[in-house]
């Protein structure tokens, strides 16, 4: 039954002048507000593009060496001063990095989540949690690594924590949302039935969130398989980003580059077919 | 076995949603609470087991005041008092025998309930409740694939499950098609004759309360304004039940 102030009524505001066509919305001042932003940026960015091309900058010798060093890596891949069985080492390594990493931030995530969702904590835990979390999602993996190598030194220790850190305020926020979007009375429901706290969490809040569960913690995992090989490079981590770093920047060998290059791009086409799989699997 | 005395509620501490609501629910019978929309009849209902927290008053459950009760208690209070939905609230993902389980995890350990770990009894009691309510061949069925009147039966065995003294349906076939509303009807008849438990049903229609309450309770305005037999329910008790209150906005008339 519809009440009469939710039928649809014509807005009685109406714009000056004899009514031409009837506007779908007022024009607001955050539309206008987003549009002055946009051409200041557009001007800004125009202005500054001259300065940073350097002097002796010349496009034509840049886009054939480049085209030139795309070929190497694409077209001629071959290894110079390392192994396949190395890099194979390596790669798995940065798998193993990424996994890891997935693992212990996905179960601590969970917790937090479980403290912070609006279903079942407290306003001062759910703002206190989500807003430290948004703060350590707001800096970059690389630079939590980097932070951690103080402690740590540079390496895999850094590397292992400063992802993980950030792999946990990135899955509190996702696993956190996803709670919030159950409907209040399922969990009313459970505790009209006098349930205790951990079985509503096991028996109607772990059925509803796991599909989410699996496609976020998924979804981590690609991060993090990225962010190792970022690491590895900047962090002395190890693992495939190392080797890709000592052949670029130090060996300056981009046939071995692409060899890498192609085994990134196969390891992360196995990743989509999982992830297709898990998500035909889920639904 | 439930009394209410006395008992008020208000939202925002200025509008009262209930004002001195007494009645009382004996073990046995259907008890039906009719009224316009808005008038109440949730808020008498939630506050039974303290969904809840009600401004005064008293709810004699068993003799004790459930309102008195402290958060362990009042849990334990609330495993014997079965409730039923209009949505159902069923947990979609999980099979109906997983479903119906849930009614007895509030008297078992924190163990049994993150494990699922049920006796072989309590399997059985399950199995046989979700055939009492015509389901046996749905129980390894995930809910969100079974029909409306289908998932509101294995709401009904879930509260069963509770062994409950009481069972509070909050217009449990408002979303029912004729032909499951009486299958739902008919069982929930069926519990407080033959198992003596108390059914306490919130309605809108009347012609269903007439055919399956043995007393009745009208609410207009947060009021107790009928409160007898279902024999003296005439049509001017309807009437007056359903009278438009100034006060009370969006209260409505219902036809049938
Ligand atoms: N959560 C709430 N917050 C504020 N006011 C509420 C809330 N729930 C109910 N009310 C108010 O309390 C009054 C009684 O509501 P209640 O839901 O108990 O009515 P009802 O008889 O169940 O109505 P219906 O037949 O439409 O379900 C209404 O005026 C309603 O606006
Ligand atoms: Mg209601």
């Amino acid at each position: 039954m519809i009440k009469p102030e939710n039928q649809i009524s014509i807005p009685t505001r109406q714009p000056a002048g004899p009514r031409l066509s009837i506007p779908l919305r007022f024009r607001d001042r955050r539309r206008v507000t987003i549009l002055m932003t946009l051409i200041v940026l557009a001007y800004i960015t125009l202005a500054t593009l001259p300065t940073m091309i350097p002097s002796h900058f010349k496009l034509g010798t840049a886009l054939t060496s480049f085209a030139e060093n795309i070929k190497i890596m694409f077209w001629q891949p071959h290894l110079a001063n390392t192994t396949f069985i190395t890099l194979l080492g390596a790669l798995g390594q940065s798998i193993l990095l990424a996994f890891l990493t997935t693992l212990i931030g996905s179960v601590l995530a969970f917790f937090f989540a479980l403290a912070s969702t609006r279903r079942l904590a407290p306003t001062y835990l759910v703002l206190g949690i989500q807003s430290l979390m948004a703060v350590i999602r707001a800096i970059p993996t690389v630079l939590w690594v980097l932070i951690y190598s103080v402690v740590f030194g540079l390496g895999a220790n850094a590397a292992v924590v400063g992802i993980t850190f950030h792999s946990v305020a990135y899955l509190t926020k996702v696993y956190a949302d996803s709670m919030d979007e159950l409907s209040p009375g399922i969990i009313e429901t459970m505790q009209a039935m006098g349930l205790k706290k951990s079985a509503i969490i096991r028996q109607a809040i772990i059925p509803y969130m796991m599909p989410s569960y699996l496609s976020w913690t998924f979804i981590r995992f690609e991060i993090n398989f990225a962010d190792a090989i970022a690491v590895g490079a900047a962090a002395g981590a190890g693992g495939i980003g190392y080797q890709l770093f000592m052949s670029s920047s130090f060996y300056f060998n981009f046939h071995e580059v692409g060899v890498m290059v192609y085994m990134i791009l196969a390891f992360a086409l196995v990743l989509e077919i999982i992830s297709y799989r898990l998500r035909t699997a889920t639904n | 076995m439930l009394t209410v005395k006395h008992l008020a509620k208000s939202y925002d501490g200025e509008k009262k949603s209930l004002t001195d609501v007494s009645f009382s629910v004996q073990p046995g019978e259907v008890t039906v609470i009719i009224g316009p929309s808005g008038a109440g009849k949730t808020t008498i209902l939630r506050s039974i087991n303290q969904l809840i927290r009600d401004d005064d008053g008293e709810i004699l459950f068993d003799n004790t005041d459930i309102r008195q009760l402290n958060r362990a208690q009042l849990r334990q209070a609330r495993c014997r008092i079965g409730m039923i939905f209009q949505n159902y609230n069923l947990i979609e993902p999980l099979t109906a025998i997983e479903n119906v389980l849930h009614g007895c995890l509030g008297t078992k350990s924190n163990l049994a309930g993150i494990f699922s770990i049920y006796r072989n009894r309590e399997k059985e009691e399950a199995l046989k409740l979700l055939e009492k309510v015509g389901l046996a061949e749905f129980a390894y069925q995930q809910c969100r694939n079974l029909s409306g009147g289908q998932k509101q039966r294995v709401g009904i065995a879930r509260a069963l499950m509770q062994q409950p003294k009481i069972i509070l349906c909050d217009e449990p076939i408002a979303s029912l098609d004729p032909k499951s509303t009486i299958t739902v009807m008919d069982i929930l008849r069926d519990l407080a004759t033959n198992d003596g438990i108390s059914v306490l049903i919130n309605l809108h229609q009347v012609d269903i309360a007439r055919s399956y309450a043995d007393h009745v309770i009208g609410i207009n305005n947060g009021q107790v304004v009928f409160d007898d037999r279902i024999q003296a329910l005439s049509d001017t008790a309807i009437a007056s039940i359903y009278q438009k209150d100034a006060n009370s906005e969006g209260s409505v008339v219902h036809e049938f």
